[in-house]
């Protein structure tokens, strides 16, 4: 019953910006100036789809439409198209949540898959019809698979340490209910 | 209860997706005034990083500090096999110093007969690097000097040695440099002895690709590489690497600046070189000069006199 009070959400919600800052922070050390032949996983854009799957109401889409565009700001990245992107994602994800609260993790990660190809292949189209400079393609490849690799380990991580769980039916029905 | 929270659910879907529609339309109009006015969103950005970036330092500078060290480790076990390596090349390095200390002496020697001065205009501030881009696919770094300290966009950055790229984006206190291995960059360059003009064109590896060469036959590799000064973006004659071959027979750039640690980088002041547009300006000042022309007995003031007033125009 604990996770589904007020005190408890608010304070996950500002725990999700703040994990994503800890993100940025990483990702901006001065520690390789070299071009790299390989791009680590978007923990980022893991994370925003498992708390999407898990708790929705963790994770709005204000909330995730503001930390991705501070992301992209930061990245390099044009602003606005990839957050648009990732928000549209995680509500896919969550209109689909509803119907089947039991499902395998097979089909879930199958799933977060197929959102992260889609995100992935709109954002280089949209890029392309706009004419802007793109990444390389293998890079951008790399990222995406690494990414759906990493997902299972995210999950992992935000259920054990975050305690981010899927709600049992009693307590969506508390939730549900106020 | 299961009642109460569908009738609940028949309300608030239409709101939620209003509130995602809107998200994704604020988000959407960003990416489009980016697309279409980029400067003023990159001044933005630019803002953003400069009071994002430095409110981190304090943090960043132990991090990277740590890992550096702990990486350091790794390189300690093969300290004795390097030490060797570094003693041989101290040896070397001795007989080249005395060379330079000659060369420094006949040098100055020969400058001081000319009375030559050189250019006062190419100073530099050095600065600190205090983050990168963040992401695999930009090749750029962040320095802790701004437009406080007067940098301005298109002034080159250099370490010890070698051209690193060039300022794009300052904000108060902090600039960021676009490397020369970013696929954003191209820096027009000649190569000596042959004096063939090219490209140095970036393209996400570690050694960007000699573009635009006339004959690719008259260069070798080993060639050095440096700036031509056209376009008039960086000074010329700034040394960028030597020339080098890759597997499929293509001319790239081995760079002289060492990429590898990037931490202390020189930004040159650079006002743009003078264009003489019009037959004998450099002779005869130009007519709404204020300042009043000098006897020509000497060419030194001369051209000086000349070379402020365009400044000022």
């Amino acid at each position: 019953m604990a996770s589904t009070s007020p005190g408890r959400i608010w304070m996950m919600r500002m725990a999700f910006p703040f994990l994503a800052l800890i993100l940025i922070f990483f990702h901006l050390l001065p520690l390789d100036t070299l071009p790299s032949r390989w791009a680590p996983p978007d923990l980022l854009l893991a994370l925003a789809l498992a708390w999407s799957l898990r708790r929705p109401d963790f994770v709005p889409a204000i909330l995730i439409g503001a930390t991705m565009l501070v992301a992209d700001m930061m990245f390099q990245r044009p602003p606005g198209l990839f957050a648009m992107l990732v928000v549209l994602g995680c509500e896919f994800l969550k209109s689909r949540v509803m119907p089947h609260r039991e499902t395998a993790f097979a089909a879930e990660w199958l799933a977060v898959a197929v959102v992260i190809c889609g995100i992935v292949v709109l954002n280089r189209a949209i890029l392309a019809i706009l004419a802007v400079a793109q990444a390389p393609l293998g890079l951008t490849l790399i990222q995406a698979i690494l990414t759906i690799a990493a997902y299972p380990l995210v999950v992992v991580l935000s259920q054990s340490l975050l305690g981010v769980r899927k709600l049992s039916p009693s307590e969506a029905e508390v939730l549900g209910s106020r | 209860m299961a009642k109460d929270r569908s009738q609940r659910d028949d309300y608030s879907t239409p709101l939620r997706r209003l509130l995602i529609g809107l998200v994704c339309l604020c988000l959407a109009a960003i990416f489009l005034i980016w697309r279409i006015d980029s400067p003023r969103v990159e001044r933005f950005r630019a803002q953003l990083v400069d009071t994002v970036v430095p409110s981190m330092d304090w943090a960043m500078a132990p991090v990277t500090g740590a890992i550096n060290l702990f990486r350091d480790f790794q390189s300690y076990q093969r300290l004795a096999e390097q030490n060797r390596e570094l003693r041989s090349e101290l040896r070397q390095m001795r007989a080249w110093k005395e060379a330079a200390l000659q060369l420094e002496q006949e040098n100055a020697r020969l400058l001081d007969l000319n009375n030559v001065r050189l250019d006062p205009k190419l100073t530099y501030i050095t600065g600190v690097v205090l983050a990168d881009s963040g992401s695999p696919f930009r090749q750029s770094v962040i320095l802790n000097i701004g437009a406080r300290d007067g940098i301005q966009d298109g002034w080159a950055a250099m370490d010890g040695i070698g051209l690193v790229g060039r300022i794009s984006g300052t904000g108060q206190d902090t600039s960021r440099v676009i490397l020369l291995t970013d696929a954003a960059s191209a820096v027009p360059a000649v190569i000596q002895p042959s004096g063939q003009t090219a490209l140095v064109a970036g393209d996400n590896t570690a050694a960007p690709v000699l573009d635009f060469l006339e004959s690719p036959d008259l260069i070798r590799p080993g060639d050095r590489v440096i700036t031509s000064g056209d376009g008039s973006v960086f000074p010329p004659g700034l040394l960028i690497g030597q020339v080098a071959e890759d597997r499929a027979g293509r001319k790239r750039v081995r760079l002289s600046a060492d990429y590898e640690r990037l931490e202390f980088l020189r930004v040159l002041r650079h006002q743009g070189s003078e264009a003489i547009k019009e037959p004998g300006a450099l002779v005869v000042p130009a007519p709404d000069a204020t300042i009043p022309p000098q006897r020509p007995d000497i060419i030194g003031p001369q051209s000086g006199t000349a070379s402020s007033g365009g400044g000022n125009g």
